[in-house]
């Protein structure tokens, strides 16, 4: 075997994240439904041979590193790697088998060279509907998976480049919109042959063996570099609590414990602190927590290192079978990503008893998903399924972002003119929120406030929020970001307060939901905050 | 009739680029073409292009007053937003959306950051004034702007004192009658504030994008009005009767009061000019697929010339912020000369993205640079010549490379010098050649079909390798290139782009609604070319439509091959569109559905006034290829003797085997060994690959 120098390898690893890129524009171009166009809710990766990622696009942190794991677990359990032929794709949306939720459906393909499976490429798209009890899938009151809609066990959607059309036509027979998934799933498809041409057009040029050589030399970089980040931060035990609001069933509130254990280079998690699994969809499993933990652990290291399965290595984890971030089944998952942010918020307030100078106080920590179905006279339906956000926590070096991104997600709002060109809905209002920022040296980013009014005779609301009773913690003496909120508002002003959890709301032409997400947290003493910063806020209307 | 006009007016046309550091000029004097640079006057670049053409003048024997037609390329709208020196405006949004334009569009482009990129905002939150007004989806007014508002507004608007103002509303792109109203009441109780409405700088669909681009133009009024006029009473001073013309970033010019009416279509123009010199490679050489390649110190560009024409986009970005205006398609990524090597965590040798920019620079410039650049690296491997570069200009320290080289990338790696050097170019090379991959991947373009256009200080000593890594078999190195894009700018006409956006299914039944938006169009065009005076037989009209299958977000702009009469629109038309709608999904992204519900978002017509083309011919000059001296340059694992010629020594027709480096003014090219060059008739040089040559 041949052995390749660090510039090679580099040439290599270059050509493979632009093999993902690749894959990423053909996704992003081609797909149909809005939540892909607008809020890029999907992500693609490339994987060694035994399916450990190598490259990725650089999109969504839930998706990415979750990916690998469920890859994993699909091999092992599921689909034996010896049964992976060329041409073949293999999908599932199975949260119990190495899937997201029901609407994330994952599909794989393995690149064959020179008769060789040289590696797998993969995509994962959140699709618009999976059916289930509500539109979307995202029913806020499933107290068990079979509630949620179509389950994908997982399986050959095309073998030897043959779409098998009998699955195919059972899969769009199930979802509310089966020309925007059947559209989005191309897309999908599309993206995986994009890549399994790139990667063997890689093989081609570099020989199979130093191919393969390359891709596990990445990894070994990776991890090297990955250890070197540990060692940096101080040994120790560090400890947080945060607490998810309630699982929609009843109003207890779950508790997430991580206890992270820094020795030398290695970082152990320790989760078995956290509540017991739910009645309501709040679940996670085992490749869902673990992608928090890897988001976290990367983002916090001093120096950026290539995302790839060789920094997992190092970090390993204790998740026990029943906990609510390793469910078993049939426990319902839909709105797991609520107790992934607050698990990610959980392990960066750890970390940040090991490394202060690095780690933001809590950003908003959920995904405000709000799906709208809208019945016009003619019974004709619509669906909006809309993700907002809040505000970022304040930094140790600068006041939070507004109104941003973080986290777990990294999705793009929906513009207001799309909607009302193409819905029965008007927006009213969409802006900041003032005074939602934590106080601090440095303030929380603001939360914002978004209104839609129902324009149709009839329409159906349905969401999974959360932090309406936990708000986002403050650090180093910075105060907690603001509570979320939800408001029904009647055509004749009558104000109604909603819960974080609805399921299927009944609503008529002229009712109005208010949002009001969360402003990240504050760090540092609010009275350390520069005057003329405070003075700023006022006269902008931020506080 | 275009040549008679230019024989009554006037011999001399000018051309004039100008950019951060030099102005480059090209003169098209009674048929000859002439190039000049000078140094830009950042205070006030004006004073470098009257120097430039008095010199010109001076030195091509023509008097000013000889020449008809100054076209001009500025970055002077760019620099002003880059460097935040724009006046204080007000935004006037409909109530209850004054913050879109600091919502954005909520991603962060770093995934695993935890320090929040902070997006610029250039209208605070103080000066974003909400007015009570609605208009729904389909245009219909749901709740009408009342007296008391304006009134309202003005007297803030007033208190403010702002010298400008941006008016965004919901919708406006479908019914703009509260814009207009605002502006036209704006106008009568504050005479001296420039206003300016998104239904008329960006009349499309999206409100962020909209109300970005349409503030940007609202603070660049005055900035942009300000230069005209010092150049307009400069030239009257002189005496001078030329007609000015600005770049636009649609490729094509633009009179001054346009300019300065709506000045985000100077926005990101510094590309036109290398787009139009680039078409005009694509028609002179036969190649009409090109991928131009420009790299300087800090950035390497890509843009793509198909079947003879710039791709062009809707939309760009300055500074992270959205500008919707025609463009020309372009990559950058930040990978230059100035590229600094480091070994990484893990043992990974990185090249970029920080650089060395042009100060301290490369170690090699003895400007205090203490870290090894890509061109470090070309100068350790002799590739360059550190007593010929810039001609002689600059001389280059060469064991200062070698030892930054030595410290920083050959020790932590354990390899020789040469080892690393040659390593860093190829990892700075394969981030071109990927930028350069997927600019063809994401039109579904394939490499073989194109010749790679390679120009800037840096370009010549990577473009073959790069061709190579992409698989194309042809690079076309331009003469003149530090002064291309004046040379394209010499050749563009008057652009003027109208749009109308409505979500329209394409069937016949929706062809009326369709008509009626291709009336407007047309009678914009009209009143356009009445405005600029341009006569009928130079006036060129072409209409196009942003075009998707229902629910995707991203429209392919597909031309529209019909003629735009006056008579309705035929179903055969409409047949037309759709067939090549999907023959273009199909080459972009490998599906099409023809059973799929499409719509079209957006109806574009583009006005062309066509500006008499100078006729010019080549002055014929050089003599035989004589490789009168070798130098040794470390190439592909060994040292090697390479030839090594002068550019200007080069006769028309001459051949050159590789490997070879030829050198010229302001830069370097290597010919790769297995590739062979020759100087095509206009001068140009065509290195080439292969048997198909």
């Amino acid at each position: 075997m041949s052995t390749l120098s660090v510039i090679e390898i580099e040439i290599v690893r270059s050509a493979l994240t632009a093999v993902a890129a690749e894959m990423d524009v053909t996704i992003w171009r081609t797909s149909r439904s809005t939540i892909v166009r607008e809020l890029l809710d999907y992500s693609t990766a490339v994987f060694d041979a035994d399916g450990f990622n190598l490259a990725q696009s650089a999109r969504i942190p839930m998706h990415l590193n979750s990916m690998g794991a469920g890859l994993r677990e699909l091999i092992e359990r599921f689909v034996p790697i010896e049964e992976w032929g060329p041409g073949d794709v293999i999908v599932t949306n199975d949260p119990y088998c190495g899937g997201q939720h029901l609407p994330d459906i994952l599909a794989f393909r393995p690149v064959f060279h020179e008769g060789r499976r040289i590696a797998i490429v993969g995509t994962l798209c959140h699709h618009i509907d999976m059916g289930g009890s509500a539109a979307g899938s995202y029913g806020a009151t499933a107290t068990e998976i079979f509630q949620e809609g179509l389950r994908i066990p997982p399986m050959k959607l095309y073998r030897g480049g043959v779409r098998n059309d009998e699955v195919w036509a059972m899969l769009l027979q199930n979802v509310r919109k089966p020309d925007l998934v059947a559209g989005d799933l191309g897309a999908q498809v599309a993206s995986l042959t994009v890549g399994e041409a790139g990667l063997q057009r890689l093989a081609a040029k570099y020989g199979t063996g130093a191919f393969l050589e390359a891709g596990q030399r990445i990894l070994d970089i990776s991890e090297a570099a990955m250890r070197d980040t540990i060692r940096r931060i101080p040994d120790g035990v560090y400890t947080f609590e945060d607490f998810v609001d309630d699982d929609g069933i009843t109003d207890d509130p779950i508790r997430l414990e991580a206890k992270i254990e820094i020795r030398g280079d290695a970082l152990h998690v320790d989760l078995s602190g956290c509540a017991a699994q739910v009645t309501g969809p709040i679940n996670a499993t085992p490749s869902m927590a673990s992608c928090a933990v890897y988001y976290a652990v990367i983002a916090c290291a001093d120096e950026p290192i290539p995302a790839n399965a060789g920094c997992y290595r190092p970090v390993s984890m204790t998740l026990p079978p029943g906990t609510v971030v390793s469910a078993k089944h049939p426990a319902p998952v839909a709105h797991r990503i609520c107790t992934v942010h607050r698990l990610a918020n959980t392990i960066l307030g750890a970390l940040a008893g090991a490394v202060p100078e690095r780690i933001p106080a809590a950003y908003y920590g959920v995904s405000y998903v709000c799906t709208f179905q809208t019945i016009a006279e003619s019974g004709d339906r619509k669906v909006l399924v809309e993700i907002e956000i809040g505000g970022a926590g304040g930094h140790p070096e600068q006041d939070g972002a507004s109104a941003y991104a973080s986290g777990m997600h990294n999705n793009s709002n929906i513009p207001v003119e799309m909607i009302e060109s193409d819905m029965p809905l008007t927006l009213t209002g969409y802006g900041l929120l003032p005074g939602s920022g934590g106080d601090g040296q440095h303030r929380g980013g603001l939360g914002l406030w978004r209104e839609w009014r129902v324009d149709s005779p009839r329409a159906a609301f349905t969401c999974n929020l959360d932090r309406f009773k936990f708000a986002p913690y403050g650090l180093a003496g910075g105060k907690a970001g603001s509570f979320g909120r939800l408001t029904l508002i009647r055509p004749d002003g009558e104000r109604q307060s909603l819960g974080s959890k609805v399921t299927n709301l009944p609503l008529t032409r002229g009712d109005v939901i208010r949002l009001e997400t969360s402003g990240g947290g504050g760090w540092g003493p609010p009275e350390r905050r520069d005057p003329a910063a405070r003075q700023r806020d006022s006269a902008l209307g931020y506080v | 009739m275009t040549l008679d006009k230019q024989a009554a007016s006037g011999r001399v046309r000018i051309a004039v680029d100008i950019g951060g550091t030099f102005t480059d000029l090209q003169v098209v004097v009674g048929g000859q073409v002439f190039a000049l640079k000078t140094p830009t006057t950042p205070a006030d670049p004006s004073d470098g292009l009257f120097t430039g053409m008095r010199e010109a003048a001076r030195r091509f024997g023509f008097e000013l007053g000889e020449a008809d037609l100054l076209m001009h390329g500025t970055t002077i709208a760019t620099n002003a937003v880059l460097e935040r020196k724009l006046p204080p405006g007000a935004l006037i949004t409909t109530a209850g959306f004054e913050d879109v334009l600091e919502i954005g569009r909520h991603f962060r482009r770093d995934v695993y950051g935890l320090k929040p990129e902070i997006m610029p905002v250039l209208v605070p939150r103080d000066r974003r004034l909400g007015v009570a007004e609605r208009i729904r989806g389909n245009g219909e007014v749901e709740l009408a702007l009342d007296d008391a508002a304006i009134e309202a507004l003005a007297a803030k608007l007033d208190r403010l004192g702002v010298e400008c103002a941006a008016i965004c509303l919901i919708n406006a792109f479908v019914n703009a009658a509260h814009e207009e109203r605002l502006r036209d009441a704006l106008a009568r109780r504050l005479p001296g504030l420039q206003v300016s409405i998104s239904s008329e700088v960006s009349p499309e669909i999206r409100e962020f994008e909209r109300t970005s681009t349409t503030v940007l133009n609202a603070l660049l009024m005055p900035v942009v009005q300000r230069y005209t006029r010092r150049l307009t009473e400069r030239l009257a001073s002189e005496g001078l009767g030329l007609r000015i013309f600005l770049v636009q970033s649609n490729g094509g010019v633009c009179s001054l009061d346009l300019a300065g009416a709506q000045p985000a279509r100077l926005l990101l123009s510094g590309p036109s000019g290398g787009a139009l010199a680039a078409q005009r490679i694509a028609a002179e050489t036969g190649f009409p697929n090109l991928v131009s390649v420009d790299m300087c110190g800090t950035s390497f560009d890509v843009s793509i010339v198909q079947d003879g024409a710039s791709t062009m986009v809707r939309q760009g970005e300055v500074d992270c912020l959205p500008v919707r205006r025609p463009m020309v398609e372009i990559r950058t990524i930040g990978a230059g000369g100035g590229s600094i090597a480091h070994v990484a965590a893990g043992g990974r040798l990185e090249v970029g993205p920080e650089s060395a920019g042009a100060m301290p620079g490369p170690v090699c410039y003895r400007r205090g640079g203490t870290e090894p650049t890509v061109t470090d690296a070309n100068l350790a491997l002799g590739r360059l010549d550190a007593a010929s570069f810039l001609s002689g200009e600059m001389s280059l320290d060469l064991p200062g490379a070698r030892s930054a080289m030595a410290r920083v990338v050959a020790e932590p790696l354990g390899v020789s010098i040469d080892e690393a050097a040659e390593g860093v170019l190829a990892v700075a090379n394969a981030k071109l050649a990927a930028a350069t991959r997927l600019s063809l991947f994401e039109k579904g373009l394939d490499p073989r079909d194109f010749a790679m256009l390679s120009f800037g200080g840096a370009g010549g000593l990577h473009a073959v390798e790069v061709a190579e890594a992409v698989g194309i078999r042809r690079v076309i190195f331009p003469r003149n290139p530090s002064t291309l894009s004046a040379w394209g700018i010499l050749h563009s006409d008057i652009v003027q782009d109208f749009a109308r956006s409505r979500v329209l299914r394409l069937l016949e039944p929706e062809l009326p609604a369709m008509d009626a938006l291709i009336g407007e169009l047309r009678t914009a065009s009209e009143r356009f070319f009445a405005e600029q005076d341009i006569a009928p037989a130079d006036r060129g009209l072409s209409l196009a439509a942003d075009v998707r299958y229902v629910g995707q977000a991203f429209e392919i702009l597909t031309p529209w091959r019909r003629e735009i009469g006056l008579g309705p629109t035929t179903g055969a038309e409409l047949a037309v569109l759709l067939a090549d709608f999907h023959a273009a999904h199909r080459q972009r992204f490998s599906y099409a559905d023809p059973d799929a519900a499409v719509e079209v978002v957006t109806l574009r017509l583009t006005a062309t006034g066509r500006v008499s083309n100078p006729k010019v011919s080549l002055a014929d000059a050089g003599t035989d290829a004589t490789a009168a001296r070798t130098r040794p340059i470390y190439m592909r694992g060994a040292l090697r003797d390479v030839p090594v010629v002068r550019r200007e020594g080069l006769a028309p027709r001459a051949t050159i085997a590789g490997p070879a480096v030829i050198e010229e003014g302001y830069t370097t090219l290597i010919i790769d060994p297995g590739w062979s060059a020759r100087v095509d008739p206009h001068g140009n040089i065509v290195a080439e690959t292969g048997a198909d040559s």
